[in-house]
């Protein structure tokens, strides 16, 4: 039960992730910033839970990154998606509407 | 393609750590300084912005071991650094560590080596179809049955559903006509004896049913050894026929290569047919055989079911015998045991001590090591926490603690090895090993000290890892509990406590004394023990053995052609040719250089003696058969005597002139002078036979009268342990002539050098015959004890070892309390407490504990020291010595072990202490 709950937490997080650098690269905290808008607040993603995502996706194969200069010229890790990391967006999409769909049906049943 | 994309990432991680490292540190930095940009920017102080970007954050170090732990191959990585981490610890506390593997490696090592023997000896099958439905009939005195009961019990028995035996007694044959001339050992079988131990020959036949019966052709089975020795393993020996004692024999197979001999006495090198009596009645005009027999119980019978049986059997059979041995035979009490026990038989008692010895050492080691890491795991509470806190999860603090414990017993394991090889290797090299080229080894595996399956004792596989297993056990029971209370602890707490020192709860001192105690009381039982053996050996070896067995060479010629020969008795030599042969040896041993005496005689010193010689004081007529009394008589040379050095006390030694034609003359020891002649023998006169009788019962003894011409001091036959029977001493020339004739030579230097002239010398006079079984007389005082000296040694060193490491667990705890109780020692201190007061009061506490054991140890052993009877001589199982010794050395020890930390307590530093605070 616990595991079948992490798992949809953790998938809900890559998936918002690699929703983020749809548009192009960003950093760690322009990642954070990103999701929060696009979600509109809903998540607050925190470094304890975003650093160890990023770097298991990058493992993954899905985003690569580079060192680059921040808007502020401080040096900063830059993340962006790739090939397989854009065809992984729509895996995940299609399993995220899935659970949605079977969410929202077990919602209004009863 | 993901799964290929992480391994490789896994092997990034593991090649290029440093800087995978320095790259994440970065990008959290990263992360902050943006963050705390953004603010100054919007007009925060800098410091302000930095601190509230940094608590923004969370933990920095939780979320970069986070993403350690994320890490493709981190399991890898984090087991690695856990085994780092380990050995680190393993050198830092370098005390802890040489103290924890070497009372673990030990008590394995010890514990491993005598399981394995035990298991070994008494607890693994026999190698033979269906062993433990194998037994012995014996009486309950393990002698053998008569063969013409054998002959009725083989066939009538119901609880077996084979009967097979063998004769008790081998023949020691002469084989001549291959290469030089050896003597072997031959046992008389039955024909089922191999089939229904399951044993199939690897060349030829087995016996027939037909050749278990007298008067058929002489054939023999020959084993593997001797096959390979002296006939190169010759598959085509079958058919072909060999010489003993000049007579031929047909050989009709070979035995397997590993098969053992079922007695505890015999390892033949061939095997003869049983030639048994059709006859089956009981009487004293013919020869009776002893046979050893051995039998398989039928499908559902058991062992007590047979010895019920058996026990009617001979309550009937008795019936049958001459009325003179009719009460023997209606009291006789019949034993049927497993084949196991009886092979075993005597060397049960001390293994079992020893079991119980080395049980207690690995006990005490093991409640060493618990004392150890239940103290280690207190004092790193403080950086259990701080792991903790720093973002180690539980499971990873608890993965630790068992690397780090399994790391701990490899090391114990490895040194236990060593150990347990080197007294599996004491215990199969203990005795000595015949120096003669015979492939017989009879000799030298009847002196291992537990017998003939000591030569397969080797550490056991199983043994050894669950010596480990235990090992293993201890050390992460004990140092895993702790930790895991220690991990459930709110941080802050444990931190705080742990950085006061506070002492480890009451519990805990509880456990750890409670466990001291035990050590101590086990360590005194075993001193109790040792004590107990090692009196017992000191006063054996006290015990004047009557004879001086420095500067002595003996060795064993069979001059023998077939005198009374089991079953196909050659037709023996005349009188005359031994004679000749004997008065052609002597002067030539006598020649030999650096000899000073030499003599021949039928017996050794320490060799058993057979009652067999009639006694009779002289007027007065043959009493009947059940009256009887029976005497041994050695016949010897004349400078026998000053050979074996033992000290004549009246009377004169016999001379060359004590011949055939002189009257016949005996020398007679103490014992015997005050057992018959009541102390003065010399020139009393009895009559004895004239010839060594086979048979003990016969009415037809030829008596003749003997003078007594001398009295010589006794010696302790059988081992300095026994009693002193009372014996006599006849003139060879006046005796029977002596098939197994016996060497001893008194040498000016040491007598090892003498072994190949006298080789040479022997067969210069009769190629035909073997000499054997040559050992100085100190190798064969040495052998009589080595059994008991090896228990006494094992006993003894266990003792020790138990007494060291309760010394050690003493010191162990005292310096771990006072370590913990610093601050108090200060407080005291401060308060006006003298030195010697903190001294006395860790001492009262040591006091208290070690007397505690001691009496729990004293007590037990007053119980259990009465199971050692049966291995003290001249000492009571309650000996005070003993007792008040194994008390007076372990409180000694124990007491000088706790006060090193009772001294350190009392150098307590004040200003040290209170400046800690």
């Amino acid at each position: 039960m616990s595991a079948v709950k992490a798992n949809l937490l953790q998938g809900t997080l890559d998936l918002l992730i690699l929703k983020a650098l749809g548009p192009g690269e960003l950093h760690g905290l322009g990642i954070s910033r990103r999701i929060e808008l696009i979600t509109r607040g809903t998540f607050l993603v925190k470094p304890g839970s975003l650093f160890p995502a990023l770097h298991r996706m990058e493992e993954a194969g899905w985003l690569r990154s580079h060192w680059g200069e921040s808007e502020n010229n401080r040096r900063a890790k830059f993340y962006e998606l790739t090939k397989l990391g854009t065809k992984q967006i729509e895996a995940e999409t299609e399993q995220w509407a899935r659970v949605a769909m079977g969410m929202a049906n077990a919602l209004k049943a009863v | 393609m993901q799964t290929l994309s992480r391994f490789m990432a896994g092997l990034r991680n593991l090649l290029r750590q440093p800087q995978i490292e320095s790259q994440l540190d970065d990008e959290v930095r990263a992360y902050v300084d943006i963050v705390s940009d953004e603010r100054i920017a919007a007009g925060m102080s800098p410091s302000e912005a930095r601190r509230t970007a940094l608590a923004e954050f969370g933990g920095i170090e939780q979320t970069k071991q986070a993403v350690r732990d994320h890490r493709a191959g981190a399991l890898i990585e984090t087991c690695l650094q856990d085994v780092r981490y380990a050995l680190r610890q393993i050198r830092l506390n370098r005390g802890f560590t040489l103290t924890a593997v070497i009372t673990l490696g030990l008590g394995i090592g010890a514990t491993s080596a005598i399981f394995s023997a035990v298991y070994f000896l008494l607890l693994k099958p026999l190698p033979y179809r269906d062993a433990n439905r194998l037994v012995t009939i014996t009486d309950v005195h393990s002698a053998p049955l008569l063969d013409p009961d054998f002959i009725v019990a083989k066939s009538e028995s119901k609880s077996f559903d084979q009967v097979a035996g063998f004769h008790h007694m081998p023949s020691n044959d002469n084989l001549t006509g291959v290469g030089d001339p050896i003597r072997v050992t031959r046992a008389a079988v039955t024909a089922n004896f191999f089939s229904m131990l399951g044993v199939a020959p690897q060349v030829g036949r087995n016996f027939l049913s037909s050749e278990d019966w007298s008067g058929s052709p002489n054939v023999v089975m020959l084993s593997d050894r001797l096959w390979r020795n002296k006939f190169n393993a010759d598959s085509g020996i079958v058919g072909k026929a060999i010489t003993l004692n000049g007579a031929s024999y047909t050989v009709i197979g070979v035995l397997p290569r590993y098969f053992s001999f079922p007695s505890p006495f015999l390892e033949p090198d061939l095997y003869g047919s049983a030639a048994l009596e059709k006859d089956t009645t009981v009487s004293f005009t013919k020869q009776l055989w002893s046979i050893q027999a051995i039998a398989h119980l039928r499908p559902g019978a058991t062992v007590e079911q047979a010895q019920a049986e058996m026990q009617a059997f001979f309550q009937a059979r008795a019936q049958g015998y001459p009325s003179v041995l009719a009460d023997w035979a209606k009291s006789r009490r019949i034993r049927v045991e497993t084949l196991q026990r009886h092979l075993t038989g005597d060397e049960r008692k001390p293994l079992f001590i020893l079991l119980a010895s080395v049980a207690a050492v690995l006990l005490i080691s093991c409640a060493n090591v618990a004392n150890l890491q239940l103290a280690r795991a207190v004092s790193r509470r403080h950086e259990t926490a701080l792991r903790g806190a720093l973002g180690a999860s539980r499971a990873r603090l608890i993965r630790q603690l068992l690397v780090e414990s399994l790391l701990l017993s490899s090391l114990a394991a490895v040194l236990g090895l060593v150990i347990a090889l080197a007294i599996s290797s004491l215990i199969r090299h203990t005795g000595t090993v015949d120096t003669s080229q015979a492939p017989a080894r009879l000799t030298q595996v009847l002196r291992l000290p537990f017998g003939k399956l000591s030569a397969v004792i080797h550490v056991d596989g199983w043994v050894l890892a669950f010596t480990i297993g235990l090992a293993l056990a201890t050390t992460l029971l004990f140092g895993l509990a702790p930790a895991i209370s220690g991990t459930r602890v709110d941080l802050r707490n444990a931190l705080q406590s742990a950085a006061l020192r506070i002492s480890s709860g009451r519990e805990q001192r509880l456990l750890r004394h409670s466990l001291l105690v035990i050590e101590v009381g086990l360590a005194v039982t075993l001193l109790v023990a040792a004590g107990l053996l090692v009196r017992s050996f000191a006063r054996v070896m006290s015990y004047d053995s009557g004879i001086d067995a420095s500067n002595t060479l003996t060795g064993v010629t069979s001059l023998h052609t077939g005198v009374a020969s089991l079953s196909h008795p050659s037709p023996p030599w005349p009188r005359e040719r031994f004679f000749d042969l004997y008065d052609r040896l002597l002067p030539r041993l006598k020649a030999l250089p650096g000899v000073r005496f030499a003599a021949l005689t039928s017996s050794f010193p320490f060799d058993s003696l057979q009652n067999d010689r009639m006694f009779v004081y002289d007027g007065v007529p043959v009493p009947p058969v059940a009256e009887r009394q029976f005497v041994p008589i050695t016949e010897i040379t004349a400078d026998y005597f000053r050979a074996v050095g033992t000290p004549i006390i009246t009377g004169r030694l016999f001379n060359s002139t004590d011949n055939q034609t002189a009257p016949p003359v005996v020398i007679v020891n103490v014992s015997f002078a005050k057992r018959f002649f009541g102390g003065n023998a010399l020139g009393k006169r009895f009559k004895t036979d004239a010839v060594q009788a086979g048979d003990l019962f016969s009415l037809k003894r030829k008596l003749s009268t003997v003078t007594i011409v001398g009295v010589v001091d006794d010696v302790r036959h059988g081992g300095p342990e026994q009693e002193v029977q009372p014996e006599a001493f006849q003139p060879l020339a006046q005796g029977a002539p002596v098939v197994n004739t016996k060497l001893v030579l008194r040498t000016w230097e040491d007598p090892a050098l003498l072994a190949n002239p006298l080789r040479a010398a022997v067969a210069s006079i009769d190629a035909q015959h073997p000499l054997f079984d040559l050992q100085t007389m100190e190798q064969r005082v040495a052998d009589l004890v080595a059994q008991r000296r090896l228990i006494m040694l094992l006993t003894a060193c266990f003792a020790m070892l138990a007494v060291i490491l309760s010394a050690i667990g003493v010191y162990g705890v005292f310096a771990y309390s006072v370590n913990q109780r610093q601050q108090e020692m200060g407080i005291r201190l401060a308060l006006g407490s003298t030195r010697g007061g903190v001294l006395r009061l860790v001492m009262v506490q040591a006091v208290r504990l070690v007397a505690l054991g001691g009496v729990l140890g004293l007590s037990a052993a007053f119980v259990l020291s009465r199971l050692l009877n049966s291995l003290l001589i001249g000492v009571t199982p309650h000996d005070p010595v003993a007792f008040s010794l194994a008390w007076v050395l372990m409180t000694f020890v124990a007491l000088l072990a706790s006060t090193i930390p009772a001294a350190q307590a009392a150098r307590t530093d004040l200003t040290n202490v209170l400046r800690s605070e």
